[in-house]
């Protein structure tokens, strides 16, 4: 399989403190894969770093091939590196509708057409009807997102991702601020997005986590621990230390 | 999935779709409302067509505020040096060289957009209380160099002797202003229709998200900087045109057309009317003139003490603006303006 995303030997310090030293990784197609790690572990740097929200101070991230270590964020975006929001982060006032629609025209650049109706432009509403159907969000199509149910709100970020056509999609704790019972539906959600696309999922949720990936990626202190299938990880000692440290050595 | 929307429904009224058909119908009525009322009123209020006139005008400018702020989230308090620049812009033209109306309307435009584009990229990297300083500043400049450019301008004394030529070759501009009044409505329409085209367009929808969350937009590959700097330009166009449309019907530019209590007049009757909503411009504008006119010629000592109590009624009472109670008669929704 194609290999999607590539990063290599990132590192990233703020003056004396390192938050990220020498973490290499690589997603292929069709990989669902899980980066995992106890709090402060340097899991948001790493998003920060690949996404381009904070440049970072040495390594390599290549996207399809391409390097893109030096573009900015919005340049990443448009090549196919996209995250969806840890705190759903979304235009309030505008409908579900609307979200999709901005995100499909934004894709296609064609958001500086002044004087074309939105509703007459071709193709755009099929392509949100589509969107709206695999993440179930038909029915509140038109409701402004400011009145919508946190998981719904967590379904059209995901839904607001796909729609850029992501190659790497990056989903910042899908099921954040969902309540338990409610993470399947996530998850189904998740199942649903096409199957060559490569996705890394941040989470705490260790039942999330193995009901999605099937490889794990563990962080500790900004470092890259140790990686494999999910029974490997569970297996593995050095992850039952960082999470449970003081119960083991306490043994 | 169904089961949590059925219970969503139930949870709140919020939630309740509403039928996308029928708000649009409502919705249309709004420009074809404003030409009946405005012929109307040309029936009805013969005497009081300068009124009329000067409101259709200003109604335009304050539009193209809407755009920058209702649309954009842009705060300024220069807008008149758009407003300002397109109407010198069109009666030095007239003077000197070509007085048909249009083509001054035109010229107008031209010079207000072409002074958004530039100021809009120098400025517009700002947010917040530095942009308001900023647009404030480009505005006490083009006052400056209107009053410093005598020769063009008529400095203090104002630009006169504007004389635009018959609209069509067909209709004079006659000294009782029917065909100002006829002709400015006109040009209010029109522009309402473009406006109206524009903020449904994919362009307008970019600008709504930029005015609720810049990163977001970003994340998602846009550039906000890119989408405000056009649609200043763009509402510069329109506040241009408006200042032509002043010199085309009054015969005369003064340097208060590019000041700044222009600009914030123009702040007082948007809000007065409601943001976001381009109608609200109109009735904003021509609520603030109209109660301004009456009050001052019943009371020439007391109705700024009026008006100052209107303007906090209507913010305490009516923060949407007046639009808000057609709207909540109309059974329309906050939030849902140019929308869908």
């Amino acid at each position: 399989m194609t290999v999607l995303l590539e990063v290599e030997g990132l590192a990233k310090n703020f003056g004396g403190l390192q938050v990220a030293s020498d973490i290499s990784m690589t997603l292929k197609a069709g990989d669902r894969c899980a980066l995992i790690g106890p709090n402060g572990a340097g899991k948001t740097t790493f998003v920060n770093l690949v996404t381009g929200v904070i440049p970072p101070s040495a390594g390599t991230i290549r996207l399809d091939g391409r390097d893109v270590t030096k573009l900015p964020s919005a340049e990443r975006v448009r090549l196919g590196l996209i995250r969806s929001f840890q705190v759903a982060r979304l235009f309030k006032s505008m409908t579900v509708r609307e979200h999709l629609e901005l995100a499909v025209l934004q894709r296609d650049r064609r958001t500086f057409r002044l004087f074309a109706n939105v509703a007459k432009v071709a193709g755009l509403a099929d392509e949100v009807a589509e969107l709206l159907g695999t993440m179930g969000l038909t029915h509140v199509a038109h409701t402004a997102v400011g009145s919508l149910a946190y998981g719904q709100q967590r379904l059209l970020e995901i839904a607001l991702a796909l729609a850029m056509k992501p190659k790497v999609l990056i989903l910042d704790e899908p099921a954040a601020g969902v309540p338990h019972s409610e993470s399947q539906r996530i998850l189904d959600a998740i199942d649903r997005l096409p199957k060559d696309l490569a996705v890394l999922m941040i989470e705490h949720d260790m039942d999330l986590v193995f009901r999605f990936a099937r490889t794990i990626v563990v962080l500790a202190q900004g470092r890259l621990l140790c990686s494999g299938t999910a029974k490997e990880i569970v297996a593995d000692p050095r992850v039952r230390e960082v999470y449970l440290g003081s119960r083991t050595n306490a043994h | 999935m169904t089961s949590v929307a059925e219970r969503d429904g139930k949870a709140g009224t919020m939630t309740r779709p509403i039928p996308l058909g029928k708000r649009r119908d409502l919705d249309w009525i709004g420009i074809p409302l404003i030409a009946a009322v405005g012929l109307a009123a040309y029936w009805l209020l013969p005497d009081d067509l300068a009124l009329l006139t000067r409101i259709a005008a200003s109604a335009l400018f304050v539009l193209s505020l809407d755009l920058v702020l209702g649309y954009g989230g842009i705060a300024t308090l220069g807008q008149a040096a758009m407003f300002g620049t397109g109407a010198y812009a069109a009666g030095i033209v007239a003077v000197n060289w070509n007085n048909d109306p249009f083509a001054m309307l035109a010229v107008g435009g031209l010079a207000g957009g072409l002074l958004a584009l530039v100021t809009g990229a120098l400025i517009l990297h700002a947010r917040g209380l530095t942009l308001l300083m900023l647009t404030i500043a480009v505005g006490q400049i083009v006052q400056e160099v209107a009053n410093k450019a005598r020769d063009w301008t008529g400095g203090s004394d104002g630009l006169s002797g504007i004389d635009p030529a018959p609209v069509l070759g067909m209709f004079r501009f006659d000294m009782f202003g029917h065909t100002s009044y006829l002709f400015a409505l006109a040009v209010l329409v029109v522009g309402l229709v473009v406006a109206r085209r524009i903020v449904r367009s994919p362009f307008g929808l970019a600008c709504r998200g930029v005015k609720e969350d810049p990163l977001r937009v970003s994340a998602i590959g846009g550039s906000p900087k890119a989408y405000l700097v056009v649609l200043y330009a763009v509402a510069g166009v329109f506040a241009g045109v408006a200042g032509a449309l002043t010199a085309v019907t009054s015969g005369i530019v003064g340097l208060d057309s590019a000041g700044f209590s222009w600009s914030a007049e123009a702040l007082v009757m948007l809000v007065l009317g409601g943001t976001g909503r381009l109608y609200g411009a109109v009735i904003g504008t021509a609520a603030f003139m109209g109660v301004h006119h009456i009050l001052a010629a019943n009371d020439p000592y007391h109705w700024m003490a009026f008006i100052g109590l209107f303007l906090i009624g209507i913010v305490l009472f009516l923060p949407g603006g007046i639009v808000s109670v057609a709207e909540r008669l109309g059974g329309l929704r906050r939030g849902k303006e140019g929308g869908a």
